[in-house]
């Protein structure tokens, strides 16, 4: 009988461990999910900024020129890649939540009436990386990360 | 003779515009180390378009390439506080506004207070009006909803006065993060008033002179958090004098003064956009037309726009707009019976009916294409003295398409 008996129990063993595992495989995947969606696109910043978070709401005030400077008085310098470009579209609506063309509009006011600047355009997003890692108080975004000299990510708090 | 004139002032203006492309060219190159101290940014579009029934681009109603607007601007930080920067534009309307080369804005950026959520600018020199929905942006192809403007408000005639002021402007940002984003804007200043401009607003008959005493305006704008939508009040206050030409005149000195409020609401979802402005305005005249002369008709207006984004190429417009110059004669019985005829009523409102769509080829490259079904010629020029021989009919239309290039 215990012969009998220890089979089921090392079966219903066994199914614990699978069903954890199960368990615990399903959790990675769901949490590196999250992961992969909330780091679609990396908001960098060049290595001078002392900062290492942000909220949204101050990302949206960089972005909308109604943040010029860092907490320590170094001006912004923002960098934007071409309005059309599908990592600028992804940025605008994941990072910022606006639609790109809300920032078109602000954007144009400002280059074209003498009220403000507006983000520099770089044309591809190799060259964002350059411009950001060159610029003392700089900020753009990637979607890949090669490597993190010269700049590093900021970490976007909702 | 005509011809020759013409050719000298077309040699002229090219001389300016390539001039000014060296000197911008110059600056660039000298300054060009420092990329985000130096920006420069420009567009060129040219357009063709068609009215039947009225003088609204030109006399004879042919189809016409008098839709032209070039500009050109720099922008360059003096140090952490101070910036200059300047505009220059070349704009051909036809009959909508006088024709040629202007400085569109030349001031001095004066950042007084920076801080997390307050931000305060002083503009000093030529600014342009930042009070209106797209009063800053109006001669800016691409940054406009359609090629031609809801006129009660964006009046082609009164472009050159209204479009900005040479004087002292103030805008005042303050960001919240429980109610919001507000943004105050007040400016004091007067635009000279050139001859063709004269002729447009008053009468080819004016001999005198007619000139700007001041331009005071006050704006504020609220973005509620993470809102979709944007509320906007607006005042205006200005006052004009004319000055008899004292040798021959038909008309008398004069005094006009022009009040203007205006409120808007702006909706920004992912398809749709809705934007609209209700305005009152009161224009008082004393002299002028005879010495005792003395009126003041009070003028409203207000459209309704709404753009769908098809995808992010493709956007439609529709748009509705009435505006009459009298709240006591909407339909103009009084004016056509006070001239004994001369002003048909019709002279006394306009309404516009507009369908466009706006296409993008690249991030900087697009076309925009409308049509205008209009009622009235009250939005028609000359503005005091009407012109009822050339804007023979009640009802005419219009279409046009643009091309518009940006960097």
């Amino acid at each position: 009988m215990p012969i009998l008996l220890n089979p089921p129990r090392n079966n219903w063993h066994s199914k614990d461990c699978i069903i954890k595992t199960l368990y615990s495989l399903c959790l990675l995947i769901f949490l590196s999910c999250i992961s992969v969606s909330t780091y679609a696109v990396n908001v960098i910043v060049h290595s001078s900024v002392s900062e290492s978070v942000l909220t949204t709401s101050q990302l949206r005030r960089i972005y909308t020129m109604r943040l010029t400077q860092w907490m320590d008085g170094q001006r912004i310098t923002v960098y934007v890649l071409p309005r059309h470009h599908l990592l600028h579209l992804q940025f605008s609506k994941e990072r910022l939540e606006m639609y790109p063309y809300q920032l078109d509009r602000i954007w144009n006011k400002l280059t074209y009436s003498g009220l403000g600047v507006a983000p520099i355009t770089i044309m591809s997003p190799e060259a964002l990386v350059e411009a950001v890692r060159t610029t003392p108080g700089a900020i753009g975004y990637v979607e890949k990360l090669k490597d993190e000299k010269g700049f590093y990510v900021i970490e976007v708090k909702g | 003779m005509l011809l020759k004139l013409k050719a000298k002032v077309a040699n002229v203006l090219i001389k300016k515009l390539l001039l000014l492309t060296a000197v911008l060219y110059l600056f660039s190159t000298a300054v060009m180390a420092s990329e985000q101290n130096f920006q420069l940014h420009g567009f060129v579009s040219q357009g063709i378009i068609d009215v039947n029934g009225s003088n609204f681009v030109n006399d004879d109603g042919s189809l016409s390439t008098e839709l032209t607007e070039l500009g050109l601007n720099a922008s360059y930080q003096l140090n952490s506080t101070l910036r200059l920067t300047g505009q220059v534009v070349y704009l051909n309307g036809g009959n909508r506004y006088a024709e040629g080369v202007r400085i569109d804005y030349a001031l001095l950026d004066w950042s007084v207070y920076d801080s997390y959520r307050w931000q305060a600018n002083v503009y000093l020199g030529r600014f342009k009006n930042n009070h209106w929905l797209y009063s800053s942006t109006r001669d800016i192809p691409f940054a406009r909803p359609s090629i031609i403007l809801p006129q009660s408000v964006y009046f082609d005639g009164f472009r050159d006065i209204a479009v900005g002021s040479d004087g002292i402007a103030v805008k005042i940002s303050h960001s919240d993060d429980d109610y919001g984003d507000f943004d105050l804007n007040l400016s004091y200043g007067s635009s000279a008033i050139s001859g063709k401009q004269a002729v447009m607003i008053l009468s080819a008959l004016a001999q005198g002179k007619i000139k700007q005493d001041y331009d005071a305006q006050a704006s504020l704008y609220w973005q509620p958090t993470y809102s979709s939508w944007r509320f906007g009040v607006s005042l205006l206050d200005s006052t004009f004098s004319y000055n008899m030409n004292d040798d021959f005149d038909f008309f008398f000195d004069g005094d006009f003064s022009f009040q203007f409020y205006t409120i808007n609401a702006l909706y920004e979802g992912e398809n749709w956009e809705f934007s609209g402005e209700i305005y009152q305005q009161s224009f008082s005249t004393e002299g002028f037309y005879n010495r005792q002369h003395a009126s003041s008709p009070i003028g409203q207006g207000a459209y309704l726009q709404s753009r769908y984004k098809v995808n992010e190429k493709l956007t439609l417009l529709a748009r509705y707009e009435r505006y009459y110059n009298d709240k006591e004669d909407k339909k103009g019985k009084k004016l056509e019976e006070t001239t004994g005829g001369l002003v048909p009523a019709y002279f006394a409102y306009h309404r516009d009916t507009t369908v466009g769509m706006s296409y993008d080829f690249s991030s900087d490259f697009s076309l925009k294409l409308e049509y205008h079904w209009l009622q009235g010629a009250g939005r028609l020029t000359p503005v005091v003295i009407p012109n009822p021989f050339i804007n023979s009919s009640k009802n005419w239309k219009l279409w046009a398409a643009q091309l518009m290039y940006w960097f």
